[in-house]
């Protein structure tokens, strides 16, 4: 077993545990669950950043080409951005019932994936690709922040949220905070979609082409986009503006973990 | 007066946030229609771009909140920017595919072009000759970097060299030359007659995606029908190991004119009919994907200015209260039971 694979499995165990601590701190336990939450986000990225490493080191390139390669930096960046939100914003730690299963499932999805190494594009070879990564990730983090804290609003019209998450804030609370993660969110998507651009007049000859990726790319930007305005002129109510923030992350999660594996434009990467 | 409130009404109608939510909506059913069936992909973007467009315009005339936040002021009017360069931009550009040999200058003769009504071809300005190119392969055949060399003689009349490819392209008169995977080998004749020599390459298929055929059927300027194929056998890219294109140590080629078939070598020659036919030897060929569009400074800086324009709206907007204690905006009706939000950005 390679020491990417000895320190990415011990990762992953304290992203579960951090999501079953997650749980019991809803519950009546006192501040002990959001302790162990707080170490064992802090522990699994550790490893996690040091499995990312030692691949970086043994590939000679980042985690870019690979849908395994892909998947497990999304599912470091996609923790540490949501570990920010949990330690800076009190009200959000409750989105970890939301977040943490979402990130869980990528990291099943990642132990499943082929971690064979990718051929790393001579159009890789650019800053760009480190800006549009960092600029994407920071985007989908922040939207599934967003998702997280506004899908609170259903969760406790369930009579085991009513129970576990009546010490929240009101509604009318937990939808501005989602709409303010989704509002830097969709800063952090046109950044990425600028850098995308500038790459791509680079490497390809042209800004934008409405390849797979592109297109999707721009539906998600739009799904944001209508999320965010429908919420300021159509006064949509908290659990209307929840169903449409889970739809803009729906097709951002398909934009970047299945179009470019299913499509055979240039975005698909070996070009 | 009544025409001037028939006016108004009008405008505020067309200033609808609401109806910018619909026309978002329009957007999107336009971009997967154009995806799924693409000649209805212009009409599809253009017709709810260009509705956007109004819709911006007549809501940044009237709406009192585009002159209290002047950020989010600056964040539309960029984006108008931005769909009107964009639209410029498809008038005045031009997109195209140029092939050159080594050792060639290139003469303006673009393959597909594809060019906006507004275009003025200023392609004699943008003289260069490819100089050869080298590209690495990882096993695989994987391809790595491209390096060409190029050299071109600039307006003081200065002879400039550079090596171009991936994420550099040749800048000459506003056109961008881009290096592409297209590729391969030219062999390299003179047709000589009692009018002169004239001298010319066959492209054949890149390389190495095709690499079993190595042919092509060409016309000599008296009008005969040739067809050429290297004749090598030879792996010039071992696909087990990495390696980097070449020509090959081989070089003759397979000649058929009519019923005859000739085997050449560099430096021989075959009398025909209507002249000599000298294979001088073999090179490589460069395919170039050509773009020219003069508002792509502008279209970067006017997305830039939109997005910067629209994050200080939100830090300012948002630092009015802490986000530990967020709560709807002060400034408008508190939210409902239901837990409806606040209208604070349009």
């Amino acid at each position: 077993m390679s020491v990417e694979s000895l320190l990415l499995l011990p990762a992953l165990g304290c992203y579960a545990g951090a999501g079953a601590s997650a749980w019991a701190a809803t519950g009546p336990r006192g501040p002990a669950p959001e302790r162990a939450t707080a170490l064992l986000l802090a522990a699994g990225l550790l490893l996690h950043t040091a499995s990312l490493a030692a691949r970086w080191q043994a590939m000679g390139h980042g985690p870019f080409t690979t849908m395994y390669e892909i998947l497990s930096s999304n599912v470091w960046s996609l923790t540490l951005v949501f570990a920010i939100v949990w330690a800076r914003v009190r009200e959000a730690r409750a989105a970890a019932l939301i977040v943490l299963p979402v990130i869980l499932l990528l990291a099943a999805w990642l132990l499943a994936a082929d971690a064979a190494p990718g051929h790393f594009p001579p159009t890789y070879f650019t800053p760009l690709l480190y800006v549009h990564a960092l600029l994407g990730k920071i985007y989908l983090g922040l939207l599934l922040a967003a998702v997280g804290v506004s899908a609170l609003v259903w969760l406790r019209r369930s009579r085991w949220g009513a129970q576990r998450l009546a010490g929240l804030p009101p509604d009318a609370a937990l939808d501005e905070l989602a709409h303010r993660f989704a509002a830097f969110a969709f800063v952090f998507d046109s950044l990425m979609l600028i850098a995308g651009a500038v790459w791509a007049q680079d490497a390809w000859g042209r800004y934008w082409a409405w390849d797979p990726l592109e297109t999707w790319a721009f539906l998600s930007w739009l799904a944001l986009a209508s999320a965010l305005h429908a919420r300021a002129s159509m006064r949509v109510p908290a659990r209307a503006h929840a169903l449409l923030l889970a739809a803009a992350f729906v097709l951002a999660f398909l934009t970047f973990f299945g179009v470019p594996f299913v499509s055979t434009s240039p975005h698909k990467g070996a070009v | 007066m009544h025409e001037s409130a028939l006016m108004r009404r009008l405008l505020v109608r067309c200033a609808s946030t609401r109806l910018t939510v619909a026309l978002l909506v329009l957007l999107a059913a336009g971009v997967i229609g154009g995806y799924a069936h693409e000649p209805i992909a212009a009409v599809g973007v253009t017709f709810p771009l260009a509705l956007l467009t109004l819709n911006l315009a007549a809501a940044a005339a009237i709406r009192p909140v585009f002159r209290s936040q002047a950020p989010l002021l600056v964040a539309h009017l960029a984006l108008a920017a931005l769909v009107l360069l964009a639209g410029f931009g498809r008038l005045s550009a031009l997109q195209a595919r140029a092939e050159l040999t080594q050792g060639l200058a290139f003469d303006g003769q673009l393959l597909d072009v594809q060019a906006g009504p507004l275009h003025r071809p200023r392609l004699q300005q943008a003289a260069f000759t490819n100089e050869g190119f080298e590209i690495e392969y990882a096993p695989g055949l994987k391809r790595g970097r491209t390096r060409n060399a190029v050299r071109w003689t600039d307006a003081q009349g200065r002879v400039r060299r550079a090596v171009i490819g991936d994420h550099e392209p040749l800048v000459l008169a506003g056109y961008r030359f881009y290096t592409t995977p297209n590729k391969g080998y030219a062999p390299v004749f003179t047709w000589r007659t009692g009018a002169g020599d004239v001298q010319g390459a066959v492209h054949l298929p890149s390389y190495p995606v095709h690499r079993l055929r190595q042919a092509r059927a060409w016309t000599l300027p008296d009008g005969t029908a040739v067809w050429v194929m290297l004749k090598t056998e030879e792996t010039v890219i071992d696909p087990d190991k990495p390696a980097a294109f070449a020509l090959p140590r081989d070089r003759d080629v397979v000649l058929r004119v009519g019923e005859e078939r000739f085997e050449l070598a560099p430096g021989d020659r075959i009398a025909l009919p209507g002249g000599t036919l000298i294979y001088e030897g073999l090179r490589t060929w460069m395919g170039y994907r050509v773009y020219y569009d003069p508002t792509l400074p502008w279209l970067l800086a006017a997305s830039v200015l939109a997005t910067l324009a629209l994050a200080v709206h939100f830090a300012l907007k948002f630092r009015r209260q802490p986000w530990r204690s967020a709560r709807p905006a002060s400034d408008a009706p508190a939210g409902d039971a239901q837990g409806r939000p606040v209208a604070v950005w349009p």
